[in-house]
C-alpha cells in the first residue's frame, strides 16, 4: 500500500503531467496560428490556458515547499522534488513563449509565402515533436530518452540558425520583407527556446533517475558514459 | 580515507547462538563524526558497544574478528579494558549524572585517575564544562546537585564528564532522543565543535540528525553493514537499494 507521502509525490507528478500537457497544447495552438491553419482559433483559448498554467505553476511551488518543510525528502525523493520545481518553471516558460509566438505571428504579412520559403512548417513540427517527447520522458521517468531529446534539440537549433540566416539575407535585398522578417526571426528564436526548455526538462529527468547533474554537459559526453 | 582511527575487520558478535553482527568491516576516520543508522535490532548499538568493550558486561557474548583502535586490537587478551575505556568515552540515551554536585560529577573521573590537586581539578572542571558548552549556565552553581538540572543540561554535563578524562573517542548512543529541540540543537552544535579534537561515533534513529551532524554514515540492517559512505552521498544518492528504502521511509 502506498504511504501518505508516496501519494503526495504521485499527486505532484500528476499535476506536472497536467501542466506539461497544457503547455504541449499551447505550443500546438501557437504553431497552428503561425502556420495559418484553418482550424486555428484567434488566441482566446491560448490566453485562457495560460492562466491555468500559471495557477498550476504556483500550486507546484506550494506543494514542493510544503514537502521540503514537512517531510525533509532525501535521495530519489529529494531529486524528484528539486526537479519538479525546476520542470514546472521550464514548462511555464514554454507557455509564455507560445503566447509570444502568437503575438509576433500577427505582425507577419504574406505569412504563407515566407513559411514555405524558409521551412518554418518543418521546424514548427519538430518543436511540437520535442515537446510531446519531453512530456513522455517525464511521465515515464525515462532517463534514456534524454539522448534522443538532445539530438532533436540540436537539429532544431541548426534548422533555426539556417532559417534565420536566410531570412536576414532576404531582408538585405528586399526592404519590404524587413518587418515580417524581423518578426519571423523572433518567432524562430522563441521556437528554439522552447526546444531548449524541453531539453532542460529532459536533463532534470535524467538527474532524478541517475543522480547525476548533466546541465552543462554536451550530448557526446553523455553518450560516452553509457 | 586518511587518518583511520578505528579499523574493523570481519567483526562478528554472537549472543549465545544468535549472530547479532555479521562480519563487519569498516574504517572509522579520525576527527570526524560517523553516524550509525538502521532500524531497531539491526545491530548498530551492539556495534557501538563493541568499540569500548561494553558487551563484555553481558554474559553469553562471544566476538570474532578484529577491532583495531589506533592499530591495537582491543580484544587482544593482553589489552587492559580499563585503559580502553579511559580512551573511549560514552554518552547514553538517558542522561545519567551521579547523585553528586555538578563539580563532583566532572571531577570524579580525574580523581580516580589520581588527580587530587584542587587547582588542577578546578581547571579540568572549567575546561570540560566549557567544551560541553554549559560553563556559562553552571559556573555559579557548581556545588548544586546535578540532579536538579534540566534533561538537556544533564546530558551536556555527562558529555563534560566524559571529556574530563581526556578520551580520544566519544561514543554516543541516541544522545538527544529524549531532549527538546533547543537542547537537541545545542548537543548537535557541540558534536560539531568537538570533532576537531575527538573522533565521534553516534547512533541515532533520527535520520535528519544523522544528516545534520555526521561526516560519514553507516547503514546497518539485520546485523550486516549494508553501506557506509560520506553522509552527503548516503542522503543524496545511496548505492544500495536497501539504504534508499530505509532513508526514504519505504522500508519493509
Amino acid at each position: 500500500m502506498a504511504t501518505h507521502f508516496e501519494m503526495e509525490l504521485d499527486n505532484l507528478k500528476s499535476i506536472i503531467k497536467k501542466i506539461g500537457k497544457l503547455a504541449e497544447g499551447q505550443v500546438s495552438e501557437a504553431v497552428k496560428i503561425l502556420l495559418q491553419e484553418p482550424e486555428a482559433a484567434e488566441g482566446k483559448i491560448i490566453k485562457k490556458t495560460e492562466n491555468k498554467i500559471d495557477k498550476l505553476d504556483v500550486k507546484i511551488d506550494e506543494i514542493c515547499q510544503s514537502i521540503f518543510a514537512l517531510k525533509q525528502p532525501v535521495a530519489s525523493d529529494l531529486r524528484f522534488i528539486m526537479s519538479a520545481m525546476q520542470i514546472s518553471n521550464e514548462i511555464e516558460r514554454i507557455g509564455d513563449l507560445s503566447i509570444s509566438i502568437v503575438k509576433k505571428a500577427k505582425n507577419i504579412k504574406e505569412k504563407h509565402d515566407l513559411i514555405v520559403k524558409f521551412n518554418i512548417a518543418d521546424i514548427s513540427r519538430q518543436v511540437e515533436l520535442i515537446t510531446a517527447k519531453t512530456n513522455i520522458c517525464f511521465a515515464e521517468q525515462d532517463g534514456k530518452a534524454t539522448g534522443e531529446i538532445f539530438v532533436l534539440n540540436k537539429d532544431i537549433r541548426n534548422s533555426c540558425e539556417d532559417a534565420i540566416h536566410d531570412i536576414i539575407n532576404e531582408m538585405k535585398v528586399n526592404s519590404k520583407a524587413v518587418v515580417s522578417g524581423t518578426n519571423l526571426v523572433i518567432v524562430l528564436k522563441h521556437l528554439e527556446r522552447i526546444s531548449e526548455h524541453c531539453t532542460n526538462i529532459a536533463e532534470y529527468v535524467y538527474f532524478t533517475v541517475n543522480a547525476k547533474i548533466i546541465k552543462h554537459d554536451k550530448f557526446d559526453d553523455l553518450r560516452s558514459e553509457d | 580515507m586518511k587518518d583511520i582511527k578505528i579499523k574493523v575487520n570481519d567483526l562478528s558478535l554472537y549472543y549465545g547462538e544468535k549472530k547479532a553482527l555479521n562480519e563487519i568491516t569498516m574504517d572509522i576516520p579520525a576527527n570526524k563524526v560517523t553516524a550509525l543508522i538502521g532500524p531497531s535490532g539491526c545491530g548498530k548499538s551492539t556495534f557501538l558497544r563493541c568499540i569500548n568493550r561494553m558487551n563484555d558486561l553481558i554474559s553469553n557474548v562471544s566476538i570474532t574478528g578484529q577491532m583495531l583502535v589506533e592499530g591495537v586490537d582491543i580484544y587482544d587478551k593482553n589489552v587492559d579494558v580499563v585503559n580502553i575505556r579511559k580512551k573511549i568515552g560514552m554518552v547514553f540515551q538517558k542522561s545519567n549524572p551521579f547523585p553528586k554536585s555538578i563539580y563532583e560529577n566532572i571531577a570524579y573521573g580525574p580523581r580516580i585517575n589520581g588527580i587530587n590537586n584542587k587547582a588542577e581539578l578546578d581547571e579540568i572542571v572549567e575546561k570540560s564544562l566549557r567544551q560541553a558548552a554549559i560553563w556559562d549556565e553552571l559556573k555559579d552553581r557548581l556545588e548544586d546537585s546535578a540532579l536538579g538540572l534540566s534533561g538537556g543540561q544533564q546530558q551536556r554535563l555527562c558529555i563534560g564528564r566524559t571529556l574530563a578524562v581526556s578520551p580520544d573517542i566519544i561514543l554516543m548512543d541516541e544522545p538527544a532522543s529524549a531532549l527538546d529541540p533547543i537542547s537537541t540543537s545545542k548537543i548537535e552544535e557541540l558534536i560539531h565543535e568537538l570533532k576537531e579534537q575527538y573522533t565521534i561515533i553516534i547512533v541515532t534513529h533520527n535520520m535528519q540528525q544523522a544528516a545534520r551532524t555526521s561526516d560519514h554514515t553507516a547503514f546497518f540492517y539485520m546485523g550486516n553493514l549494508i553501506e557506509m559512505g560520506k553522509t552527503n552521498s548516503i542522503f543524496t544518492k545511496p548505492m544500495q537499494k536497501q539504504t534508499e528504502d530505509y532513508i526514504t521511509g519505504r522500508f519493509g
